[in-house]
């Protein structure tokens, strides 16, 4: 696990069935819990899933989604990326090619959250400006 | 005029390269992809179907012994049709030439069973008898094919490979303008369906069209509540439960079930294959518990029987001097080689854990 600025990103184990879940969510419990939660799960090393798994990855994203934060997966092979289109979960998921690009998606978004300094559009003139111009 | 056919099913001689496996389909399938059944009816009765309408007189279908387990019964009865079982496909071939040869049969077509082709076979055939060659082959745009036309009494007498290999050298070759598909990936057995169903190709479903596009074998089931969108196939005996969309060129073959809410789109259901709840089949070739996702380019295989798994009965069959059983069939799976192994795809699994509430 590491963080990056206000996103955590972790590893997913090799297989992700009902055992290997659980002591995951056990380590991932906590980060769930904190008020916006930004996490990405990389998926590089996963070679194997369950349903048990599948089911992990839709707790995860409820946990994350009711606290106002989310999740996002990166680095899915062509296996894993085929059975969560077959389970149909693909589409509730964002994926990225990498953990990074995944991270950076995070603070694209927090940027656009905080108050611009400068405004980002300007006032068309009124006709009374336009007039005095003339 | 005296006019035979060899089919060859399942070789891997170089000569018949088009018949060699694709690692990702020995992965899918443990047949022969030319007799898997496409639309209701394997490619290699469909070959048969066009040799008997071309009035050849006899048709013997030679089966790779390491394939012959993978060979379903045919769905039609053929009279002049002979089904055998050999270890050494080539010399088989030239024994069988030489027989011809003695039963005053001159000519005879010799092919692979995974050629999909839709030439006129007497026009290919009058071209070998005015070329005057001991062979000819058949080739399309994309280069030969594993078709040849040969004279059968001055085969026998020669090497048999070279000759089959030589003859589009020496200048005897047919060009073959019409529909051809070579069927070596299970990607091909996907165009052949789409390619079927919106009548690219002279190849029909078998069944009934009871809507435009929409064809329906014997003995279907399909629920009030399911949606077929033309143009689809569902094969003879198979189930489609409620909810379900059937679409986008997409077959259901023979004995299948596809349960509540599933979508199948732009995909192939072989035979015998449940398919669970509330799934999304997408641009894959499902066979029992093996999916393969043309899209991922990956094979897996599901060990969750309630996702996917195989209904086809344990029983033993026989019909043309062949049997097979599924204890066979399961102990080739078994000596499947490691997916590691081969560049790609790689086998997955699916397990059956549920996670606990």
């Amino acid at each position: 696990m590491y963080t990056r600025g206000p996103v955590v990103v972790m590893e997913l184990p090799e297989k992700l069935n009902h055992a290997e879940g659980k002591a995951f969510l056990v380590e991932l419990q906590p980060l769930l819990e904190v008020d916006r939660p930004r996490i990405v799960l990389d998926c590089s090393q996963m070679q194997n899933i369950d349903s048990a798994g599948i089911e992990i990855l839709l707790h995860c994203m409820e946990e994350t989604m009711k606290r106002d934060g989310d999740l996002k997966l990166a680095a899915l092979s062509p296996a894993s990326a085929a059975i969560l289109e077959l389970m149909r979960v693909d589409r509730l998921f964002e994926v990225f090619a990498t953990a990074d690009e995944a991270a950076k998606s995070f603070q694209a978004v927090a940027s656009l959250e905080e108050p611009q300094t400068l405004p980002w559009y300007s006032v068309p003139r009124g006709i009374a400006d336009l007039k005095a111009a003339s | 005029m005296g006019l035979g056919a060899i089919v060859v099913v399942g070789a891997e001689q170089e000569i018949f390269s088009s018949a060699a496996p694709q690692s990702d389909l020995k992965a899918l399938l443990t047949q022969p992809l030319a007799c898997v059944e496409v639309l209701g009816r394997s490619v290699l009765e469909s070959m048969i179907e066009r040799f008997v309408r071309a009035d050849v007189e006899t048709i013997t279908v030679l089966v790779a012994a390491e394939h012959s387990c993978g060979v379903e019964p045919l769905r039609g009865a053929y009279e002049n049709v002979s089904v055998r079982t050999v270890d050494d496909v080539l010399s088989a071939v030239s024994d069988q030439l030489r027989d011809y040869s003695q039963r005053s049969i001159e000519h005879s077509f010799v092919v692979s069973a995974n050629v999909y082709a839709e030439t006129d076979l007497l026009d290919l055939f009058y071209f070998h008898r005015e070329a005057r060659q001991v062979a000819t082959r058949g080739m399309d745009r994309d280069g030969t094919l594993d078709l040849w036309v040969v004279d059968c009494a001055q085969a026998h007498q020669s090497e048999l490979e070279g000759l089959l290999a030589q003859a589009e050298k020496i200048g005897a070759t047919y060009f073959i303008r019409d529909y051809v598909n070579r069927l070596q990936h299970p990607q091909d057995l996907r165009r052949l369906v789409s390619d079927a169903l919106s009548g690219r190709c002279a190849m029909r479903p078998c069944g009934r069209e009871v809507r435009p596009g929409i064809w329906i074998d014997a003995g279907a089931e399909i629920d009030r509540g399911a949606r077929i969108v033309a143009p689809a196939y569902v094969g003879r005996s198979s189930k489609i439960q409620e909810d379900t969309l059937i679409t986008r060129f997409s077959s259901i073959e023979k004995d299948c079930y596809v349960d509540c809410g599933t979508v199948v789109e732009d995909s192939s259901i072989l035979a015998n294959t449940h398919v669970g709840i509330w799934l999304e089949v997408r641009h894959a070739v499902a066979n029992g518990n093996r999916f393969l996702s043309l899209e991922h380019e990956v094979v897996l295989e599901i060990s969750d029987p309630c996702v996917m798994r195989s209904n086809r009965p344990a029983q033993q069959e026989t019909k043309n001097g062949l049997s097979w059983s599924r204890k066979a069939r399961e102990q080739k799976v078994v000596a499947d080689p490691n997916p590691k192994q081969s560049p790609a795809p790689e086998a997955w699994q699916l397990g059956a854990d549920l996670i606990q509430g």
